[in-house]
């Protein structure tokens, strides 16, 4: 059985993204287990100058680095994704390099109608550059809107015919997790161009 | 004109730092610019709102004031940065100072690409609908490969990136002032009470603040500590003795006005007829409307409402007190630890003695018919530049001495050309 992370992609207490992710770690038991990652209380990234990163930051990119693929669920704050997600995702990208052609699934969950499509946009190609460098399933977009009415009292999405697209993609991303390990020809020179990519020897 | 340059990186080296630096120092003579960092504040975080935090209402109330804003952003993972977006985040949650406001985009990174990226994505954040800041359209200003891009003094070194930088610039005064017509209504700032008719929480209540015995009644009130008796500042110990013998010792006269236009307190060094503003000890505790003649209460209330908005954080004005004398009246905005306006401290003072002194320890000149001296000599002097009152005249067209008058005007018309040569060639 495939061993995946589910990212929350926000820091707030109440969260429809992590419900979606609860929802989705229940509904696919039988396909995959899905452990959520939280990306509270890191601190704010600096740049720091020194080697040492955070423990709490090694330890989960020794998660991600363990597991066949990710699921991140993106809030939207003005059109973006949130502070909180692109500050977790620049300490894991800083001298460390789990993302590298790992098999990422977005999804996003907003109050509005619109469910983070403009969060989920920029978010792809934040994970396009060349220090994450994951591997994107194409052609997959999951926005679910309106989400504070999306769920039922014991966290089940309510409508049918999301469940029924979610199970979609998710089936395929199961399928895209197998055919990325295929996809690895290029692994080696992502992960040293990942590494190469010195803030201070940049030409 | 008053601008705030948000440094939109958290690292403790930052070249979008020394950016706005550069553009400070630079274009001193053209605006202010108060820099921000959003080092200083915590990450955004919707279930533990800290809108009402002292960072949080500081930088709003600088947001507010600014007549723009100049972000300059790093490039994180093809974006901005965690720090920059959490400040916008906070700024549109539960309240939405850039709402409105005309910003100015620029940025640099170590490589070629100069921020592109991260610059298009600022652009979308602006232009959501809890943020809806005016974000000025073209003029990219992109500093690539930029550990090449400063000398050792922190100045740009390529001509042609100055001179589009200058061009952007003067785009985005006259952008300021183009968007401020669309809101005709945001410069009319409150009236002001001249005959202080409110209060604040430290107005003196139940004294007539007209009586020429003020101070006697109101003491009476508050038994205020005097004499020998100890009071803790910011910073170190005094007694009440020694802070009159400090204040008494400034070589200006000083007025303190509260934040309800009540006049509490002078420097009382002379008799009035020997002093610059005949202050009387009789006139302590007026209304500021009972010291200043009628025909003046439009101007003084004008320049008040400035200060107490933020527009300006502080006045100068010249009067004339005969020959051999330069006097100029200072009025600067006083705020508690809060960053609240909380009244003006007015001091009076003869800069010609300064001037003299200056002129004759340095050996120089003051040179040319109209050279405005005071503004020139203390201009200069916070740019470095030791020989800049005698050779400033000749200096280009980024450092007039005479900026304050004539300046504006006369680079505004040479600017269409620069303006047009720039983007062309860009």
């Amino acid at each position: 059985m495939k061993k995946l992370i589910g990212i929350v992609g926000t820091n707030a207490a109440n969260s429809t993204n992590r419900q979606l992710l609860q929802f989705m770690q229940k509904h696919f038991q039988k396909d995959a287990t899905i452990e959520l990652m939280e990306i509270q209380n890191l601190p704010m990234f600096n740049k720091p100058t020194t080697d040492k990163l955070p423990e709490i930051i090694t330890e989960m990119a020794a998660k991600i680095e363990a597991a066949d693929g990710v699921i991140i669920s993106t809030a939207e704050y003005d059109h973006s994704a949130p502070a909180a997600l692109l500050n977790a995702l620049d300490w894991l990208s800083y001298n460390i390099y789990p993302f590298v052609d790992k098999p990422v699934m977005v999804t996003g969950a907003s109050y509005g109608a619109l469910g983070s499509s403009r969060a989920q946009a920029q978010l792809r190609q934040v994970l396009d550059a060349p220090e994450l460098h994951a591997m994107i399933m194409p052609s997959s977009e999951f926005l679910l809107g309106n989400s504070l009415n999306a769920f039922t009292e014991d966290g089940q999405l309510k409508d049918a015919t999301t469940i029924e697209k979610l199970e979609g993609i998710f089936a395929d991303f199961l399928l895209f997790v197998d055919i990325a390990k295929q996809l690895k020809n290029a692994h080696a020179a992502n992960k040293k161009a990942a590494a190469d990519f010195d803030w201070d020897k940049i030409k | 004109m008053k601008l705030l340059g948000i440094v939109g990186s958290a690292a403790e080296e930052s070249y979008n730092r020394q950016l706005l630096q550069y553009i400070e120092k630079e274009f001193a003579t053209k605006f202010d610019l108060e820099l921000i960092e959003v080092k200083d504040l915590p990450l955004f975080d919707e279930s533990n709102d800290q809108t009402e935090s002292v960072a949080i209402q500081n930088l709003n109330r600088k947001v507010l004031r600014a007549d723009g804003v100049i972000i300059a952003t790093a490039e994180h993972n093809h974006t901005i940065t965690p720090g920059l977006k959490s400040l916008i985040e906070w700024l549109s949650f539960k309240i939405h100072p850039l709402a409105n406001k005309p910003v100015l985009i620029v940025g640099c990174s170590f490589y070629d690409q100069g921020t592109s990226r991260a610059q298009l994505h600022l652009r979308q954040i602006l232009e959501s609908p809890g943020v809806n800041a005016i974000a000025m359209p073209g003029n990219e200003f992109l500093l690539g490969n930029v550990k090449e891009a400063f000398d050792e003094f922190g100045n740009l070194k390529d001509d042609k990136t100055r001179t589009f930088l200058q061009a952007t610039l003067q785009k985005f005064m006259k952008f300021i002032s183009v968007v401020s017509k669309l809101d005709e209504t945001k410069d009319q700032l409150p009236d002001e009470d001249l005959q202080a008719r409110g209060s604040v929480a430290t107005t003196i209540p139940d004294v007539d603040m007209s009586s020429d015995h003020w101070v006697e009644e109101a003491a009476a009130k508050v038994h205020p500590v005097k004499g020998d008796t100890y009071v803790q500042l910011d910073h170190g110990i005094l007694t009440v003795d020694q802070i009159d013998e400090l204040l008494k010792s400034m070589p200006f006269e000083i007025t303190f006005v509260d934040g309800n236009n009540q006049f509490l307190y002078f420097n009382h060094t002379e008799d009035s007829k020997n002093m610059f503003a005949h202050r009387k000890p009789e006139q302590v505790g007026n209304p500021i409307g009972n010291c200043h003649p009628a025909r003046t209460h439009e101007h003084v209330k004008q320049v008040i409402s400035m200060l107490r908005a933020g527009k300006l954080d502080s006045f100068h004005m010249p009067v004339p007190h005969g020959p051999g004398k330069y006097v100029v009246h200072n009025y600067q905005a006083l705020h508690d630890t809060d960053g609240n306006y909380s009244g003006i401290n007015e001091y009076i003072l003869d800069f010609q003695p300064i001037i003299d002194w200056y002129l004759k320890k340095t050996g120089k000149q003051l040179v040319g018919g109209k050279v405005d001296a005071v503004s020139g000599a203390s201009k200069k002097d916070t740019v470095e530049k030791p020989d800049a009152v005698s050779s400033a005249s000749k200096k280009d067209d980024t450092e007039k001495p005479d900026a304050t008058s004539g300046a504006s005007e006369k680079v505004s018309r040479q600017q269409p050309d620069a303006i047009s040569g720039a983007s062309e060639k860009d």
